[in-house]
């Protein structure tokens, strides 16, 4: 018997989207009630999924196939393993916070709707397709609605840059929404480019007329050809992931966008790219990863370091937040360049962990900033007074990204810094840590500065506490953080045969490569 | 065998259920008397809980709490032993003291303010119950840096006040920072011997780099030279909680980690001999600042990080037993010091010792309460400090030359010196302002608490036995040739203080207060906070914005200027693209043909 919980998880935002073309603009509640179903029946989906899945088993489970192109070898197939199960539940948790977080919303809110729901569909979508290019063509699902909704539904010019270099902002229009989205929008579509031609070159070279990736996973690569390919998708997938040097669209694009654009784009999308380079770059081609890691793991120390740096001298509360996911995305990476189980596990689980925990960040940001009208940090000062839960989340958001035992960005940070120290990445665990360090300054720098001090100053009249519907996206992820920070195993006992199977793979071919190449050398003239 | 994990369990997780309902029930926790009464239960049933484990066995439960490649790499529990149960009835009793002296404190507080006070209260309990009951040393980090956090909103409870705010969160860096080096160290002894086991055989270079790293932890928690400074300012928080986190219990945890870690540091000597000489270098560098202090707590705060450099250098010498029995009397007679000085400043409405005076008629049980515990920290025979005091001078007698012997023993003629003023100053002579006219004793809910830290400061020391047995050591009293010239420097210290007159007193002292008035160390972070990281951090930004970003937009430019370049080719006139199409088959037959 086939399941169709997949397909009913990936297909009902969709359907909800299709659904919403047919309302009228006027009717708003229908609009909202249809999407918040359509989370829902996903969020549900999710959950069913976790707990149906048998980890005793492992690997794939309730798969489901449809030909699209059979001459190709292009299949719809969706298949849970490992780490399905964790990733369905943070962009099902985000994306049902990010609807009720979305309520207030009053422009053009049908297509808003629509286009938010039609991004969760392709994110579901990436994390269960087991076809390359089917699992791009979701990819890019997910990326493109990107530009519409930082461009119509964002804000502009809320921190200008002040001194000699305000010219230079104004030249290239720095921080407007059309400019950020733009930014946004090209160099994740330069990162596909590259991603594109490395899958075409994996389709060819395999020779087996399919694009399933476990059909893909078991072809033999050369050695030189995995070395060229690897960087491709690396740094395709990887600036979807904010690696360095290739980070830049992800401050400007965060700041300008919407709240729940934010709260999607930093808690799921830019796992997307991490996920792309471990599921397809690293899995696929074992040697050119091998290869590559030191880079990989170099770079993704700096981001780290880097990212939490420029946080901390950022003026514009958006911007704080969107450069500590550039850093927080660095321990992802970090993680899977370690090529260890701890590694793996860690970075699948600060997928989830820093997931839910910026996009907790941005709606608590969005609500201080709808009620303040500003984003400039230091005009704030003593919000606590009037909007004490607003600050407590906040603060939960700060604990879990300093990496405090019991919220569920400790758990992620000590794997990933357990897996370089037993692989002997000395080099990159000690700026990971500094960085968590450096992360607990200028998030209590901000929120000192923020909440704590004396009482609001008269010009922040409509300061007032969250209401209604605005409390559901901090008291779903507050929960979650705490939840999977005291108990991780919900997760962790799910991720780990999932590193496990593809890890064990990626060291099986690696193993048989090298059995290979020394026969080769062996029969050699 | 179930019984002592049933009542561990009590002890840790009554306080994390009041925790709880306090965080998802608002509206309970803002009515303000429904936290406290629920937190005071909680202290309650896990006191209880920790006294009858006095009367348990040793038992341990544990559950898998991380896997990771079919393997638990992490378990979590609770270990109900000799060192856990006594720590727990120390800290869960100076818990109960001091949030039943709260009732009184903060009475004036609002209530959502009062219940957001208590919440916090049940936090810590949890944290500090989590961290003494840990069966391994990751679970220990956890409460370590969950009692941070809980010390981080306490000491910023009065959010509104900027220096509070900034105390908090200096407190918070500066924990933080020296927290690095417990992360250090359990990764280094997880790679080492795939547990984070508190009692696991070592290489010497792998136990001495262990045992630096979580010092370095200890450093920070236990307010040690040179990560002293979060301490002082530390005293921005509410008195009771001063009393609690910052004089009993939290900065204990870092003692506290050390005896819990006995058989790792036992096999790292040369850690051993830098905990000897940071414990005796704090005590006395700690102890010379205390008297130069006006302020009444901050006394009190100097004094705690001396009399920790007494735990540490007792726990550098060997002396398991010495540091953690001074942990114990010190928790009772310094939490009794810290609540005796917030009744004084209930009444007189300020910290500063210049505004006190006389107040020994006008609240005799608070005098009382502050002089047994003065007298106690002072080391006068009988009372518990004595005895304590006693062990540690002797566990480091020999070491070094007994270089830190006599250097321990000026300390504690310094400590009863700065003691003694302070009970001058405050309680004897006439009155020095209104306020201290005025003063009156407050309700039972303050007094009973003083009664009962008293108390056990009183009589502590005599069970000094006991406490040698819980742990599997035999102890006996003798009053041998150190515990004579420590009495005797702190009987010259008391009575300098009572002669001498504060004019003579500051002259004597100008020097160190010139080295106070400095406090070289603050300035020193505070410069490199300022003018390191800060600049780092800009000039980085700055590189992101400027050379990373304008990389990018350069290339988006100049394709746009590229584009623009290309543009007059489109002339939109048909004769110039026949011209081009013309040219173009032409030269392309050419091609064919001349190939």
């Amino acid at each position: 018997m086939t399941s169709h919980l997949l397909s009913l998880v990936v297909g009902a935002p969709a359907l909800a989207a299709l659904v919403l073309l047919f309302l009228r603009p006027e009717q708003r509640l229908a609009i909202r009630v249809v999407s918040l179903v359509a989370a829902t029946v996903s969020l549900l989906g999710s959950v069913v999924a976790l707990t149906s899945y048998d980890r005793a088993r492992s690997g794939f489970q309730m798969v489901e196939s449809y030909p699209i192109v059979p001459a190709l070898g292009i299949h719809l197939t969706f298949a849970l393993d490992g780490w399905g199960g964790p990733l369905l539940i943070l962009t099902s948790v985000i994306i049902f916070a990010g609807v009720l977080a979305s309520w207030s919303i009053a422009k053009r809110d049908k297509e808003y709707f629509a286009l938010l729901l039609i991004l969760v569909s392709g994110v579901y979508g990436v994390f269960v397709t087991q076809d390359l290019l089917v699992f791009f063509l979701f990819y890019e699902i997910a990326v493109l609605p990107m530009y519409l909704l930082i461009g119509i539904w964002g804000s502009s010019h809320e921190v200008r840059a002040e001194g000699p270099f305000r010219r230079a902002w104004e030249f290239f229009s720095v921080g407007d929404k059309q400019y950020a989205a733009m930014k946004l929008t090209l160099m994740l579509l330069v990162g596909s480019a590259a991603i594109l031609v490395a899958i075409f070159a994996l389709y060819a070279k395999a020779g087996a007329r399919s694009f399933d990736l476990g059909v893909l996973a078991s072809a033999h690569y050369s050695p030189e050809l995995q070395v060229v390919l690897f960087p491709l998708l690396w740094l395709g997938f990887g600036t979807l992931a904010g690696v360095f040097p290739f980070h830049t669209w992800s401050p400007d694009g965060h700041a300008s966008a919407p709240t729940a654009v934010s709260m999607l784009h930093a808690g799921v999308l830019m796992k997307l790219g991490a996920f792309g380079v471990m599921r397809v770059g690293m899995v696929l081609l074992p040697h050119g990863a091998r290869v590559w890691v030191p880079v990989v793991g170099a770079v993704a120390a700096v981001n780290v370091l880097y990212g939490a740096f420029c946080a901390m001298s950022q003026k514009d509360l958006k911007y704080i937040i969107a450069y500590s996911s550039v850093s927080h995305m660095g321990v992802v990476m970090l993680g899977a360049a370690t090529l260890t189980p701890e590694g793996w596990n860690g970075a699948v689980f600060q997928m989830v962990a820093h997931g839910i925990m910026t996009a907790l960040f941005f709606a608590m940001v969005g609500l201080v900033y709808e009620r303040a009208h500003t984003r400039a940090v230091a005009k704030m000062g003593g919000f606590a007074t009037v909007m004490p839960g607003v600050a407590a989340f906040f603060t939960l958001a700060c604990l879990s990204s300093l990496g405090l035992p019991g919220t569920a960005g400790f758990v992620s940070e000590f794997l990933v810094f357990l897996g370089a120290w037993r692989a002997g990445h000395y080099l990159w665990a000690i700026p990971g840590v500094l960085g968590a360090f450096v992360t607990a300054i200028y998030v209590l720098r901000a929120t000192r500065a923020i909440f704590w001090g004396e009482g609001p100053s008269k010009e922040f009249h409509d300061l007032g506490e969250a209401r209604g519907t605005e409390w559901a996206a901090p008291i779903v992820l507050g929960a979650c953080v705490v939840l999977f920070g005291l108990w991780p195993r919900i997760l962790l006992d799910h991720i780990d045969p999932g590193s496990a199977m593809h890890l064990e793979r990626l060291l099986r071919l690696e193993a048989i490569e090298r059995v290979v190449s020394t026969h080769a050398e062996g029969f050699k003239p | 065998m179930m019984r002592p994990i049933l009542l561990a369990l009590t002890a840790l997780l009554a306080p994390a259920l009041v925790a709880l309902s306090l965080a998802v029930a608002p509206s309970v926790r803002r009515r303000g008397a429904p936290a406290a009464a629920l937190t005071i239960l909680a202290s309650l049933a896990s006191f209880g809980a920790a006294v009858a484990l006095l009367f348990e066995h040793s038992a341990r439960l544990t559950v898998p709490w991380l896997r990771t490649g079919a393997r638990v790499i992490a378990e979590v529990g609770v270990n109900v032993d000799g060192v856990s149960t006594s720590m727990l009835v120390v800290v869960t009793f100076v818990a109960l003291c001091v949030q039943v002296f709260s009732l009184g404190y903060m009475h004036d507080e609002s209530p959502p303010a009062f219940g957001r006070y208590f919440a916090y209260h049940a936090l810590f309990l949890f944290s500090m119950n989590l961290l003494v009951l840990a069966p391994n040393l990751l679970q220990l980090f956890a409460g370590w840096e969950l009692v941070g956090v809980t010390s981080y909103l306490l000491i910023g409870f009065y959010y509104k006040k900027p220096s509070a705010a900034h105390a908090a969160v200096k407190a918070f860096w500066v924990t933080k920072f020296a927290d690095m080096g417990f992360l250090f160290g359990l990764l280094t002894l997880f790679v080492a011997t795939g547990s984070f086991s508190f009692n696991v055989a070592l290489t010497p270079p792998v136990a001495v780099a262990v045992t630096l790293l979580f010092f370095l932890a200890v450093v920070g928690k236990s307010a040690q030279f040179p990560l002293h400074v979060w301490l002082p300012d530390a005293m921005e928080g509410p008195t009771p909680v001063s009393a609690l986190l910052h004089a009993a219990t939290m900065v204990a945890a870092g003692v506290f980690l050390v005896v819990r870690a006995d058989p790792l540091f036992a096999q790292a000597e040369s850690t051993r001999t830098v905990m000897l000489v940071v414990g005796v270098g704090t005590a006395l560098f700690a102890a010379l600042l205390a008297l130069v202090q006006t302020d009444i707590k901050k006394v009190l705060a100097y004094s705690t990080c001396s009399q920790l450099g007494y735990m540490i250098a007792a726990l550098g010498a060997g002396s398991m037993l010495g540091g953690f029995f001074h942990l114990t009397t010190h928790a009772f007679f310094k939490a009794l010091l810290f609540l005796a000085a917030g009744s004084i400043i209930h009444a007189v409405g300020s910290n500063e010792l210049s505004k006190m005076g006389g107040l020994a008629r006008r609240m005799p049980v608070t005098f009382a309460a502050f002089t047994i515990g003065a007298l106690s920290l002072a080391a006068v025979p009988g009372f518990s400090g004595f005895f304590s005091k006693d062990l540690v001078l002797e566990a480091v007698a020999g070491k070094l030359g007994s270089i830190p012997l006599a250097l321990l023993v000026a300390t504690a003629f310094l400590t009863a010196f700065y003691m003694g003023r302070v009970l001058v100053v405050a309680f004897l002579g006439a009155p020095s302002s209104d306020e201290a006219a005025h003063a009156h004793e407050a309700g039972w809910s303050m007094k009973l608490p003083l009664l009962a830290l008293a108390a056990l400061s009183l009589v502590a020391g005599f069970f000094a036995a006991p406490f040698a047995k819980l742990h599997g050591q035999a102890y006996h009293f003798h009053f041998g040739g150190v515990a004579a010239v420590g009495t005797a420097a702190g009987l010259l210290g008391l009575v300098l203080a009572y002669t001498l007159s504060s004019a003579r007193i500051a002259r004597a002292t100008r020097a160190v207060s010139e080295l106070a008035r400095g406090s070289a160390v603050d300035r020193f972070y505070e410069y490199s906070f300022r003018r390191v990281t800060l600049v780092l951090s800009d000039s980085l930004a700055w590189v992101d914005r400027y050379v990373v970003d304008g990389m990018i937009n350069l290339l988006g430019y100049r394709t746009i200027d590229a584009g623009r370049g290309m543009r007059p080719l489109q002339t939109g006139m048909a004769p110039d693209y026949v011209l081009a199409v013309v040219v173009g088959a032409a030269s392309l037959a050419a091609w064919t043909v001349l190939r």
